[in-house]
């Protein structure tokens, strides 16, 4: 009996630390770019997307990029692996994760925030009149 | 009186007698008293047929277009056809909960049936119906019934005289000249759900989260009644049933985000799949959590435990996802619904937990103690561990999904998991899961003895060896995954073996086994479609073909399917077989919604997934929007937007009539090189005419801009903005090029396994409902004996 509460408890606790260790290194925190660029995790940052600049995709590598303005208004080139993400020209912010490689934000993920559904549903039950 | 309103009272009618029915139910246990049965019995059948009118006034008001309510303006529009504008009835969160209490409901006419037979009914249904009740109450504090003007009212409501020529309107108060008008069409479905899987998955998957409340309305009446044994056989049929069908829907899903939504896999670890995935996962561990009950009485907590929460975790699962709390961390758009839907989940959560646990814990004592008679190698230990596996994985995933929570509880900041903390931790607790189910069939119960265990585990060893050296012939992988290989195919030449053998002895009997080599080969067909995966992201240049993950795909060309989508024509050709994929695009006003095709092999899925189309060649030309004083930058200079140039004596010519121009002004900043530069738009009578400007730069190559458009903005004048377009200079490597399609084309071997597995699994869940509602009956009969 008491060998089956020793193997039990060894196994929750293993099972517990190996849940918290996951928890914890896979929660990519928010930050700016700024601190972005000091730490070598990956890192999620919030932000606008600057129109004016340039959009790109390079149809051959699959790269999408764009300009981005982060809360500190520090505006950085973000290259994401993949193409332009949905509802892109809608979002009033995007989220990108990634790491900082040079001068540039490259992304693995863009997130992107559409404005709230009511803000848009007064004008389109006006459309629909 | 509008039929709506009839609807909503109707639906609040359903609600009242619903909850009078949990009340005379549970009168009609404490008085032990078939009379208040009788009344329950009416209270619940009425419930169920208002719920069954007001969804069938619900589906009328759909059919017929009536854009006066706001949920079918928002969810529905007259091009539907047919079976999508049925399926728009649970496309929102009031008809999803419609949906989910009228299947609740339903299943109860039934429940009550079997639980009268056996002896249950009072304490079941009173349960049973408190849970659906609550479901109604969800449903009469979010009206689906909601009139659109009551949603607008600004928009909407008018008073005063009706203006002549309109027609879609409603008068709500004659004699305060009050009126709506409403709309004549309606926003239409979602582009993503319009397809046949939004007809059928969501339906599938409510009937199993409905049955879930089944096992716990058992394991409430099991504590009520202080029958701590012989409620586990009653619940037995339904868990199974609840697990066979929500595993059906958690699969649905998933082939729906592989064949049409072009997640590029099956599963993402989203958390509307995860929600579902834990409580399947506490129901699939008290299914064999009992077995050991029956066999030796031990597990009785554990039992009522694992039955609670599985329906708790459902109603979490919900919270989750429909509550809006994980607000904009998971990708899915969730609508905020407001304060009411949080603030109703917490509260049932916390009610039936408290029902539930509080119960337990107040007959906790009373309990029979059954010693642990069972050594390591026995079955009960193997069901124990494998259990406490598949527990570890729902909490595991429980608590990913639940990190925008916790993340903004500790730390002020909400942030989701990524993909990785669920592999990391899924995947030695399923290496756990897989070899126990294997192991588990070949241990007695009690005590195995070690020789004879070796002996029956030789084979089953040998073959999953064999087919691990099979897949390392793919190519070499992580240890694990290679474990979880060795691990599923040992599970599936056990069970095979085994399931042989109770086939000869009792063919009834065989439904644990095929279950597991249901689950065995999907297991082997995850690891073989999504680690031996192979990818390649290839442009199509139109009529040009390509050599990729060897065959030769080419593009043919566009057609469109109606106004904004298009299928995209691709060749496929290997060993002279020609087949062809059309993955498709939606352009809509939003997003671009992209459609993967695949060509089914038998060995594996020729998968393509469309990324982008880059039209044919000429110069590029795009148009900017800027504010007063910004800059822009355009290839390899800046521009600045100065000014507008608007004077006096053209605004009197422009009130008058005549010809005016208005000129804007912009800098271009190369380096150290500034160039004013004008762009004119001149209004004449046949409207305005535009003349570009040019710009030469550094590099000798030209840049027309042309002005689009003025935005003044009279108020704040330095709030004004200017759209104007810019034109590359033709590059000469992009001239030759023609329209090009980029995919990314994927090949997923053996994918056939999973699927082959699914259906396996609901074999098994369906031999084993037999098997089980045989038994409950049996000891139906027997308590009738005396």
């Amino acid at each position: 009996m008491k060998v089956k509460v020793v193997v039990g408890l060894a196994v929750v606790v293993v099972g517990i630390i190996l849940g918290a260790v996951n928890f914890i290194e896979s929660n990519v925190e928010y930050m700016d770019f700024a601190a972005a660029e000091r730490t070598s995790k990956k890192a999620q940052v919030k932000g606008e997307w600057v129109r004016e600049q340039e959009i790109a995709f390079d149809a051959e590598h699959v790269k999408f990029s764009f300009y981005m303005k982060d809360d500190n208004n520090r505006v950085v080139k973000v290259v994401l692996d993949g193409a332009k993400p949905n509802n892109f020209e809608l979002a009033e912010s995007v989220v990108a994760k990634g790491r900082f490689v040079g001068d540039e934000f490259h992304a693995t993920d863009v997130l992107t925030k559409c404005p709230s559904k009511y803000e848009g549903d007064a004008e389109a039950v006006k459309k629909t009149l | 009186m509008l039929l709506g309103q009839i609807g909503g009272m109707i639906v609040k009618l359903a609600f009242l007698s619903a909850l009078a029915a949990a009340f005379f139910y549970y009168r009609g246990h404490k008085e032990n008293s078939t009379r208040w049965v009788s009344f329950a019995r009416g209270g619940y059948h009425l419930a169920t047929l208002s719920l069954m009118t007001s969804s069938a006034i619900f589906l009328y008001l759909i059919i017929t277009h009536q854009f006066q309510y706001t949920y079918i303006w928002n969810y529905s529009s007259t091009d539907l056809p047919l079976s999508l504008l049925l399926s728009t009835f649970y496309a929102g969160q009031e008809g999803s909960f419609t949906l989910w209490a009228l299947y609740t409901s339903i299943i109860g006419v039934f429940l009550m049936q079997y639980a009268s037979k056996n002896d249950y009914e009072p304490e079941v249904m009173s349960v049973y119906s408190l849970i659906l009740s609550f479901l109604l109450l969800m449903l009469v504090i979010k009206n689906p019934f909601a009139f659109i003007w009551d949603s607008f009212p600004n928009d909407l409501l008018q008073t005063g005289p009706v203006p002549a020529g309109i027609s879609n309107f409603v008068i709500l108060d004659a004699a305060k000249n009050l009126w709506a008008r409403y709309p004549v069409e309606g926003k239409g479905l979602n582009p993503l759900l319009q397809n046949y899987w939004m007809v059928i998955h969501p339906q599938i998957l409510f009937i199993g989260f409905s049955s879930m409340a089944v096992p716990y309305a058992h394991a409430v009446a099991g504590l009520m009644k202080r029958d701590y044994n012989s409620w586990i056989r009653v619940a037995t049929p339904w868990s199974v049933f609840g697990s066979m069908v929500l595993g059906t829907g958690i699969i649905l899903g998933g082939y729906w985000a592989y064949e049409t939504l072009g997640w590029g896999g099956f599963w993402g670890w989203d958390p509307v799949e995860n929600s579902s995935l834990v409580p399947w996962l506490f129901c699939v561990a008290s299914i064999h959590t009992t077995l050991t009950q029956r066999k030796s009485g031990a597990f009785v907590k554990t039992n009522f435990v694992l039955s609670l929460l599985t329906f708790i975790t459902v109603l979490y699962s919900t919270f989750l996802t429909r509550s809006g709390v994980l607000g904009d961390t998971s990708v899915h758009s969730f609508v905020d619904p407001g304060n009411w839907v949080y603030w109703l989940l917490l509260g049932c959560i916390a009610l039936f937990s408290a029902i539930g646990f509080g119960l337990l814990f107040s007959r906790m004592k009373e309990m029979p103690k059954v010693p642990v008679e069972h050594s390591f190698i026995s079955r009960e230990f193997a069901l124990f561990l494998g259990a406490f596996a598949l527990s570890f994985m729902a909490l595991f995933v429980a608590i990913g999904t639940s990190s925008p929570i916790i993340t903004s509880l500790l730390k002020g900041k909400a942030s989701a998991v990524e993909i990785m903390y669920y592999v990391q931790t899924n995947l030695p607790l399923g290496i756990g899961i897989t070899f126990l189910s294997g192991l588990g069939q070949l241990l007695w119960w009690r005590h195995s003895k070690t020789g004879s265990l070796l002996k029956s585990m030789l084979w089953p060893v040998l073959l999953g060896l064999g087919t691990t050296a099979l897949i390392l012939l793919m190519g070499w992988e992580e240890i694990e995954i290679l474990l979880f290989a060795f691990c599923s195919a040992f599970s599936l030449f056990a069970n095979l073996q085994v399931g042989y053998g109770i086939y000869r002895g009792n063919p009834k009997f065989v439904g644990g086994s095929i279950a597991h080599i249901g689950i065995a080969i999907m297991c082997l067909g995850f690891i073989t479609s999504e680690r031996y995966d192979d990818k390649a992201t290839v442009s199509l240049e139109r009529n040009k073909p390509v050599e990729a993950l060897g065959y030769t795909i080419m593009y043919t060309g566009y057609r469109a399917l109606d106004r904004d989508r298009f299928a995209f024509d691709i060749e496929v050709v290997k060993e002279g077989i020609r087949r062809t994929v059309a993955p498709s695009m939606h352009f809509s006003e939003q997003s671009t919604l992209r459609h993967p095709d695949l060509i089914n092999f038998i060995n594996k899925d020729f998968y393509v997934s469309p990324v982008s189309v880059e039209q044919a060649g000429g110069p590029r030309e795009e148009s900017m929007t800027m504010l007063k004083d910004a800059e822009a930058q355009v290839a390899g200079f800046n521009v600045r937007f100065i000014d507008f140039d608007f004077n006096a004596f053209e605004r009197g010519a422009m009130l008058e009539g005549k010809n005016f121009v208005i000129n804007v002004h912009l800098l271009i900043l190369e380096g150290k090189r500034k160039q004013p530069l004008t762009l004119k738009m001149m209004n004449t009578e046949s409207g305005p005419e535009f003349t570009a400007a040019t710009y030469v730069a550094a590099d000798q190559r030209s840049y027309e801009f042309t002005l689009v458009r003025i935005i003044p903005d009279r108020e704040d004048k330095s709030q004004s903005k200017v759209e104007f377009s810019v034109k590359y200079p033709e590059d000469p490597a992009a001239i030759k090029k023609s329209e090009t399609l980029v995919v990314e084309a994927s090949i997923k071997p053996m994918i056939n396994l999973v699927w082959v597995g699914t259906v396996t699994l609901i074999v098994g869940f369906a031999l084993t409902i037999i098997r089980r509602a045989e038994e409950a009956k049996l000891q139906a009969e027997k308590w009738r004996k005396g």
